[in-house]
């Protein structure tokens, strides 16, 4: 093997390895193994650059941009609170209630930023109700990475992977979203199963939860209207993609613009809101997969993909989906992802071209959303409520989730399976 | 003019062996807004003041500025029940490491671009020397106080 090719392996290798061990920030490793493939002459900094996505980025800034407009409305809030109330603070259907707005804001904006906004609202209403506020996170998580799964702009494996193949908001809903209702209903029947009996609540505290005025958290009107005018343009914009064939990147980006200046908004406060350090990871990781491009190992690894699946799509489609699944819940589905896009375009001539190929990116999409959902560090936004609940005094403990949340993982993906089997075979 | 001559040096400690209550007193009675409390050794270990009090009283998920905006809930049962428990704790549990200690070379100048830049907002400094025992405090007003008696000597002979 040439000297290039080892080079670009070690550093992939490395890179990944200090991802799993997460002890450093993630942007600052794949930086630096970008920087490292430039500097020892694997690829240029020209050459490196074709392997980032810019549509990836451009959609993730725009996105980040609007939600952070969007949450100074505290529409946020009045949400999570009029659902408690619709509940009329039975703990249950509370938690309920709370998932479906979960996956419903994790499918339309995304699911970190949702878990973000809804965790500690969740938190202060279970301490309201003086119940463990764990069943309710448990299901936040399952709800947001669910919900995510279903869109373009839901969670970043499908933003990566729409922006690579060009696939719309609307590919996403027919072949992705459709089934997510499914996963949604079959997930929260085992969940009721295990904890509706457990979760009791006395009247006077059901009580405190009436008495929140979910009005008073809508600071401000106008801004909230102007908020919802632009996003409903944006996710307009996002469905005629088929007619317009504008970008998505171009549409978020633009509706963020709009935004702020039909709202005012400072340019440098909105923009700080943006996490950057979320942008140059990817920045970094591109480059470090498109150095094993390069120096043609993904081909390679094609090839014996190929081998493997016997260059039949279908096969492919059920490798791509298990394995995804499986290998997103232990590590973070981000650089898998990133990996397997390239892999993926390099086996679709011998799978029988792009529209073949179809249904196996929507297993990738599928296997690495749902995936996420099987262990505590299998997506950012478990992450994000890991810590929520730590810092609230009840931290969810890495074995614990695992128990009931892989086992809930594979259920989906058995659902995926069938759902695939019918709609692709 | 420099730290030593701007700083009140009569100022109240509590040590580490204090309860709470008394702290809690002597912030409502002398209304100081920080009180430093000192170890065995008289050397500083922390300071105590009624913005962090509130601030440990709050659940996490307010005080940590996740969610800074609470009005629709009008009163929450956790604030109220983490009130009642102060009187249990002790002082050393709410030590706070002091975000800005000087010394007594410190010029004024230099004391009032700290309290302007401080985040978040400081209500005093505190002034100690080599060996971390406190020999006065400083807040804004002192500056202005000293300043303008030492101008008024200089321009009355």
């Amino acid at each position: 093997m040439e000297q290039n090719a080892i080079i670009a392996i070690i550093i992939f290798v490395v890179v990944y390895a200090f991802l799993i061990w997460d002890k450093i920030d993630r942007a600052v490793i794949s930086m630096l193994g970008a920087g490292l493939l430039i500097y020892l002459g694997v690829t240029t900094q020209k050459n490196a650059l074709h392997g980032v996505d810019f549509n990836t980025l451009g959609l993730l800034i725009g996105m980040m941009a609007i939600v952070s407009i969007c949450q100074q409305t505290g529409m946020f809030q009045y949400l999570a609170i009029k659902s408690a109330k619709l509940a009329k603070g039975e703990p249950w259907r509370i938690l309920l209630y709370l998932s479906i707005v979960t996956a419903v804001l994790s499918a339309l904006l995304d699911n970190v930023t949702t878990v973000l906004l809804i965790a500690p609202i969740t938190l202060l209403i279970t301490d309201e109700l003086k119940v463990t506020p764990y069943p309710f996170l448990f299901a936040q998580i399952m709800a947001s990475n669910i919900g995510g799964a279903a869109t373009l702009i839901g969670d970043p494996p499908n933003i990566m992977i729409g922006s690579a193949m060009g696939f719309s908001f609307v590919d996403f809903i027919v072949n992705v979203g459709v089934i997510m209702p499914v996963v949604f209903v079959a997930t929260f029947f085992i969940l009721k199963l295990i904890y509706k009996k457990k979760l009791k609540v006395s009247a006077e505290n059901r009580e405190r939860i009436m008495q929140f005025r979910e009005l008073e958290a809508l600071k401000d009107m106008p801004l909230l209207k102007k908020s919802l005018f632009v996003l409903g343009l944006v996710i307009m914009g996002f469905m005629l993609h088929d007619y317009t064939h504008v970008e998505p990147a171009t549409t978020a980006l633009f509706g963020a613009a709009l935004l702020i200046l039909i709202a005012g908004q400072e340019l440098h406060q909105t923009m700080s809101k943006v996490e950057w350090t979320t942008i140059f990871f990817f920045t970094g990781l591109f480059i470090v997969v498109h150095g094993l491009v390069e120096v043609g190992i993904i081909s390679s690894m094609a090839t014996g993909m190929l081998e493997l699946t016997n260059n039949s799509p279908e096969n492919a489609m059920f490798v791509t989906l298990w394995v995804s699944a499986v290998a997103s819940a232990l590590v973070d589905n981000i650089p898998f992802v990133a990996t397997m896009i390239p892999l993926i375009q390099e086996m679709t001539p011998a799978l029988g071209g792009e529209v073949a190929t179809m249904p196996v990116w929507w297993a990738l999409s599928i296997g690495a959303c749902l995936g996420g959902n099987g262990s505590i560090i299998g997506a950012s936004a478990n992450v994000i409520v890991a810590g929520f609940a730590a810092r609230s005094g009840h931290p969810i403990g890495f074995l614990r989730f695992m128990l009931l949340a892989f086992p809930l993982m594979l259920m989906s993906i058995v659902i995926a399976t069938v759902y695939m089997y019918f709609r692709y075979i | 003019m420099l730290a030593s001559k701007m700083m009140s040096t009569d100022i109240i400690t509590l040590t580490i062996h204090d309860t709470l209550d008394d702290a809690l007193k002597l912030l409502y009675d002398v209304k100081v807004r920080v009180l430093p409390i000192v170890d065995d050794e008289k050397k500083l270990a922390g300071v105590i003041s009624p913005r962090l009090l509130l601030r440990r009283v709050l659940p996490g998920y307010i005080s940590k500025g996740y969610l800074k905006d609470v009005a629709f809930a009008p009163d929450l049962s956790q604030f109220m029940e983490n009130i009642e428990k102060l009187n249990e704790c002790k002082i050393g549990d709410f030590l706070e490491k002091p975000c800005c200690l000087i010394t007594p070379e410190t010029s004024a100048m230099e004391v009032a671009a700290i309290f302007v830049n401080a985040d978040p907002p400081l209500e005093s400094i505190i002034v100690v020397d080599d060996e971390k025992r406190i020999l006065g405090l400083i807040s804004p007003v002192d500056i202005f106080k000293r300043l303008w008696e030492f101008n008024n000597k200089q321009t009355t002979p």
